[in-house]
């Protein structure tokens, strides 16, 4: 072992001084092509490297160094002409050199893959290069010596394979295939060309291997061993007759099992591993990697995704009678839209990621307040978008504080009212359409509407004689109004200021809706739906008072003609009765303000009406003209003009003008 | 007699270019169709001598059309039509047992020649 380390010392020693001669010697001859002395210098190091390489039973640098020698030799005898393809091929040989004499220094093997250098190289003594190229080939052809066997070199087990599937009828094929160059899909033709040969026999090798070439890993040739029982000429007919095939070069090993060995042999001073590579097979299946991208990136790409469909909607709006148009644009619309799709898709992470923060407060906290409390969470991998993940956290986070703090009863309490002492609280996400929804459940005390209204009064947000008219639902919305707190007394956890109406600003301003339903001494549910995404949306075009406008598909039922006498007056108000509901009208011009005398549509023979849908009722929404459904990209009114009545946002239509979207939901 | 071919690709405009090079180069067209569900149904209907197969359809894409097709005549003769990109795609396709592919922008001496070599077969 000592006389190996001291072997293994000067090895790494004299390499690397051998190393720094080669790199230099390489620039010289960069210099001056021609000049002999260099190229036998460059010739006397390599050989030095193989030779030391050798003696050490370093295969992998012994097979790299013996092939840049055969180049080097090549070039002393003038059938290969220096040019600058040879000179990169030459140092990146030093750098592998230098990669392989780390890996033994680090790890005491050879780790770094050389096989795709090896194979340039092999390119390079077959064909001179880039600049020789036509002339080898046909020199090729002509004596048909030329042995690529080293190309296609054989692990044990290949071998083995070989061995087993060979009947005394096969014969051993090394085949090379050319593709020309300008061939498309060069992968695509790679795999039929390996398919070919599956088909004519047993394929025991390919270099590159069938990932590589799927991967279009590889540069025009393809090298085959083939275990088959045709005839070479009809192997090279039928490979030949792919397209896009230029060339193949078929090698006939002699004959049967002797020759197998003597192979193994010879294969055996070659040990570029690629037996893990080959064994996966025809149909493997590869697993995509995955990248880390910074946030911004994906807003950006999707604000592209935005500004692409607002020119192709310009685009459209053209309507130009042409059979070539009308095809680009149906195009464009399935790519765009595929597009938009793909962009959520990366944009979406599971809302788990802010769920599982919630167990451990609600066990401090209900261990504060001497509460038993159970939480359930359901549908955890729920994806939505990621801008909208960052913004929920607080308010889910303070509905659970509510509904541990309000709504779940000690447990005391609960055993008076029958219930388990231990409450429950139950968090579930879920998609429903294009919408996501949250929802948090206890089964607590449920909301006194009574308390609430009197809280109302008290604190100036509605008059005795308003909450008297107020219906239930009003009632217990009014929690949401800003300044209101139901709490007996301040407690540190929900009581700090920040009410419920903060819950309602968050969600509302990413475009969604807060529900709220409760029962006396039953319980609590708390309902957020949010769109799945934020910037783009299917919506149906409306005209009102001349002006375009955009209600989100995402709030609307149906859209419906009626005529005036299909409505009817229910204490004052204008209804129509669709499929037995009695569904209240309202004028869109009125609800905008919009300085137009209201009623007129009573003179039309149709009256076009949108039925809106909230979670909790239907509104019919009377609109001048119905147009079109399109995909809008939402924009912000910008900073200005912050809490417009019923306006959420606005887009560009095709013909390049602003239409406003309608926040319908506030309408309804 | 003229090999008679079907024509599928959801693009009009793509399925004019095919058929033109197809008729300057002898072919007969007997049928074009929009999507894969419908290239089945014409496939089964008209029995052509070759399909020209487009990948991205709506309804149903190339790749299962062509095995859709093949499994009612094993012998049918079916050449994908892909642009760029669509690798993997096309690898499937042949996998599944298309026997050649042409590459969109089409040029008329190649899908001619691909066309050709299997009928030569």
């Amino acid at each position: 072992m000592d006389n190996r380390d001291q072997y293994l010392q000067m090895f790494f020693d004299e390499s690397a001084e051998y190393l720094q001669q080669l790199n230099e010697n390489v620039l010289l001859l960069e210099e001056n092509p021609e000049d002999e002395e260099i190229i036998n210098a460059v010739f006397r190091a390599a050989h030095s490297v193989k030779g030391m390489s050798a003696t050490m039973g370093y295969d992998r640098l012994t097979d790299l160094t013996h092939r840049i020698e055969n180049i080097l030799a090549k070039v002393r005898n003038k059938e290969l002409l220096i040019n600058e393809y040879i000179i990169d091929t030459l140092f990146s040989g030093l750098d592998y050199i230098k990669l392989l004499l780390d890996d033994i220094r680090a790890n005491g093997e050879e780790v770094t893959d050389v096989s795709d250098y090896l194979y340039k190289l092999e390119e390079i003594l077959e064909n001179g290069g880039v600049i020789q190229e036509t002339e080898e080939i046909e020199m090729e052809v002509e004596t048909g010596q030329q042995d690529f066997t080293g190309m296609l070199p054989l692990t044990e087990e290949e071998k083995e394979d070989i061995y087993n599937k060979m009947t005394s009828d096969d014969k051993i094929f090394n085949i090379k295939v050319m593709l020309a160059e300008d061939c498309l899909l060069k992968n695509v033709r790679g795999y039929m060309i390996l398919k070919k040969a599956q088909e004519m026999g047993y394929l025991a090798k390919s270099n590159p291997d069938q990932r590589k070439i799927e991967d279009e890993d590889f540069g025009n040739a393809i090298y085959i061993k083939l275990v088959s029982s045709l005839r070479e000429k009809q192997i090279k007919q039928e490979l030949a007759d792919i397209i896009d095939v230029d060339e193949v070069i078929i090698h006939t090993e002699k004959k049967e099992v002797e020759v197998v060995k003597e192979v193994e042999k010879e294969e055996k001073k070659i040990l570029v591993d690629n037996s893990k590579k080959q064994r996966e097979g025809l149909s493997n299946i590869q697993v995509s990697p995955t990248v880390r991208v910074d946030i911004k990136k994906l807003d950006n790409l999707m604000n592209m995704v935005g500004e692409l469909l607002i020119n192709k909607t310009r685009l459209e709006g053209l309507n130009i009678q042409s059979d070539v148009y009308q095809d680009i644009i149906q195009q464009l619309d399935r790519v765009t839209q595929d597009l938009h799709h793909i962009v959520m898709q990366i944009r979406m992470v599971p809302i788990g990621g802010i769920f599982n923060r919630f167990p451990r407060m609600v066990r401090d906290l209900s261990k504060e307040l001497d509460k038993e409390i159970d939480l359930i969470i359901e549908g955890a991998d729920t994806e939505l978008d990621r801008s909208l993940i960052d913004e929920l956290g607080d308010p889910l986070m303070h509905i659970l504080r509510n509904s541990i703090d309000h709504g779940i009863e000690r447990p005391e309490i609960r055993k008076q009212k029958g219930k388990s002492p231990e409450g429950t609280i139950l968090l579930r996400a879920y998609q429903k359409g294009s919408e996501i929804i949250i929802e948090v459940e206890d089964d607590g005390a449920g909301i006194d509407t009574d308390v609430i209204v009197k809280k109302a009064i008290e604190r100036g947000i509605v008059t005795p004689d308003e909450a008297r008219q107020m219906e239930e639902r009003d009632r217990l919305n009014l929690i949401f109004q800003p300044g209101f707190s139901t709490s007996e007394q301040v407690t540190d956890i929900s009581g700090r200021g920040v009410g419920m109406d903060v819950v309602r600003s968050v969600v509302e301003a990413l475009d969604g809706q807060v529900y709220l339903e409760s029962e006396l001494d039953v319980g609590t549910r708390f309902t957020i739906s949010l769109p799945l995404t934020l910037a783009i949306t299917q919506a149906l075009m409306v005209v009102i008072n001349d002006e375009v406008y955009a209600i989100p598909l995402g709030s609307i039922s149906e859209t419906l003609l009626i005529s005036p006498d299909e409505i009817m007056q229910v204490r004052g108000q204008e209804v129509i009765l669709l499929r037995e509901n009695t569904i209240p009208l309202v004028e869109a011009s009125r609800q905008l303000n919009l300085p137009v005398e209201y009623g007129r549509y009573r003179e039309n023979e149709e009256i076009p009406v949108v039925i809106i849908k909230s979670a909790e009722r239907q509104i019919g929404l009377i609109v001048d003209e119905l147009l079109n459904q399109q995909e809008i990209v939402i924009k912000s009114l910008g900073k200005y003009l912050v809490n417009i009545k019923n306006i959420s946002g606005a887009t560009i239509v095709g013909d390049g003008d602003v239409a406003l979207i309608l926040d319908v939901r506030n309408i309804a | 007699m003229s090999k008679r071919v079907l024509v599928v690709d959801d693009a009009a405009f793509m399925r004019m270019m095919i058929k033109n090079i197809l008729i300057d180069g002898g072919f007969e067209i007997v049928g074009e169709a929009e999507t894969g569900r419908d290239a089945i149904e014409m496939y089964k209907e008209l029995k052509p001598d070759l399909v020209t197969m487009d990948i991205t359809m709506p309804e149903m894409d190339g790749i299962d059309a062509v095995k859709e097709i093949l499994e009612f005549d094993k012998d049918a003769k079916i050449i994908m039509c892909s642009a760029m990109g669509q690798q993997a795609m096309v690898i499937d396709a042949i996998q599944a047992g298309a026997k050649d592919f042409v590459v969109k922008p089409f040029k008329p001496d190649r899908v001619l020649a691909a066309i050709n070599k299997l009928f030569n077969e």
